[in-house]
């Protein structure tokens, strides 16, 4: 079926059935490889994107519930105020190690900082605890965190 | 993509490679490049004397360096970079010897070609592991390197009718300090490819490296904030389908 969605900014009609994952569509269909795929099930926070500005697991949003919504993923988390000052941090601070989880930890990140440009340690605990990083750069991502809050 | 199946039965003892064994095949060969530009092939070293004495000789080359008319140094990589830093740490090994800034130095992955980039010490299958990546590139890659900057220096002394040994190399010019004449290494890049490849180069002193040992940022870093970065799952080869299993939603379910 015909579905039109919006992604960062564009609308995009593609023809998938209803209740295709979000992801599959952003990295099979539109070829926007950016959001990774890594579990699946909503466990491991790879495939975060912006739904209306709110982190969500695009692995597990079927694309027929999206309707209205604005998608914005890492291919344009660069264009938004708090994006900006996140990447800038992660390259301060050199985060990134194989950087496989990263679009998404930027994500989270990323949706954290415009909704609370100031987070306490337990804020960036409770919005980042979904996004599962195997080299372990957790301490740097919690200090470019603090970094680009403190840029604002 | 580290083999561990593979990497556990490497045979024989691994051995550094020695300066006897570079100078025993020929590493570099240089050809005028589609664009006009400098092509340096390089053989990068077996690690290991068995795999080495089996075909040596056939071992088609398996990385690249191109100098565009641009400037730009282009280093065809076929170890992947997985977090362990070889997409800084081997531009830096390149870099030192040709005497160039680290963010002139970029790195493409080699395409799928067995026959061209293959591993010789996982059997000829094009995998990275071993933690051999860096350890086979310290000389030949700074080889490389010298290489062309020895090229470029006598392709600036043939124009300017000098001895080449009154020049030097920095920052991607090369320079004759009597005169205080430069010309960038992207105005001779045409002319290097037809120089002669120099048998021997003299690789520096490690009392004179300016880049390596030094702290670097990752090159691979800015792609890996903004999603540009190409990884496996995101290689679409022409005409590749995209398939997934079709799971029984119910255990012991059947067809």
């Amino acid at each position: 079926m015909a579905i039109t969605i919006k992604v960062n900014g564009i609308d995009r009609t593609i023809d998938v059935d209803g209740d295709t994952p979000l992801l599959w569509v952003l990295r099979d269909v539109l070829g926007m490889t950016g959001t990774k795929f890594g579990c699946g099930m909503a466990l491991c926070g790879a495939c975060t994107v912006h739904v209306d500005g709110a982190a969500s697991r695009s692995c597990v949003t079927p694309v027929d519930s999206i309707g209205k919504s604005e998608i914005t993923t890492i291919e344009a988390i660069g264009g938004t105020a708090a994006g900006a000052r996140i990447q800038k941090a992660w390259l301060d601070r050199e985060v990134v190690q194989c950087g496989y989880c990263q679009s998404g930890q930027i994500m989270s990140a990323s949706a954290l900082l415009a909704s609370n440009p100031h987070p306490t340690d337990a804020d960036i605990d409770d919005a980042m605890s979904g996004n599962i990083c195997r080299c372990g750069t957790y301490v740097r991502i919690r200090d470019a965190i603090k970094q680009a809050a403190q840029s604002n | 993509m580290i083999l561990d199946h593979l990497t556990s039965g490497a045979a024989g003892p691994i051995q550094s490679p020695s300066t006897s064994d570079l100078s025993r095949r020929s590493f570099l060969q240089a050809g005028a490049a589609a664009g006009g530009g400098l092509m340096l092939s390089l053989n990068l070293p077996l690690a290991n004397r068995e795999v080495e004495a089996a075909g040596a000789d056939e071992l088609a080359p398996n990385a690249f360096i191109r100098i565009g008319g641009d400037g730009q140094i282009i280093l065809t990589m076929p170890y992947v970079e997985m977090g362990q830093g070889t997409y800084t740490s081997i531009p830096m090994l390149i870099a030192e010897e040709l005497e160039v800034d680290l963010k002139q130095v970029r790195l493409e992955h080699a395409p799928p070609n067995e026959k061209l980039y293959g591993n010789p010490l996982f059997g000829g299958i094009q995998a990275t592991g071993n933690s051999n990546a860096i350890r086979a590139a310290w000389q030949p890659l700074r080889q490389a390197g010298a290489t062309a900057r020895t090229m470029l220096i006598a392709a600036a002394a043939k124009r300017w009718n000098i001895d080449p040994a009154s020049c030097r190399a920095e920052s991607g010019e090369v320079l004759h300090p009597p005169t205080g004449r430069t010309i960038k290494y992207a105005e001779l890049a045409a002319a290097a490819a037809r120089m002669p490849v120099p048998e021997r180069v003299v690789l520096k002193r490690p009392e004179d490296f300016k880049l390596i040992g030094t702290p670097a940022k990752r090159l691979d870093a800015p792609s890996k904030v903004n999603g540009t970065a190409v990884y496996g799952i995101d290689v679409r080869p022409p005409g590749v389908k995209i398939a997934t299993l079709a799971q029984s939603p119910v255990f012991g379910g059947r067809a």
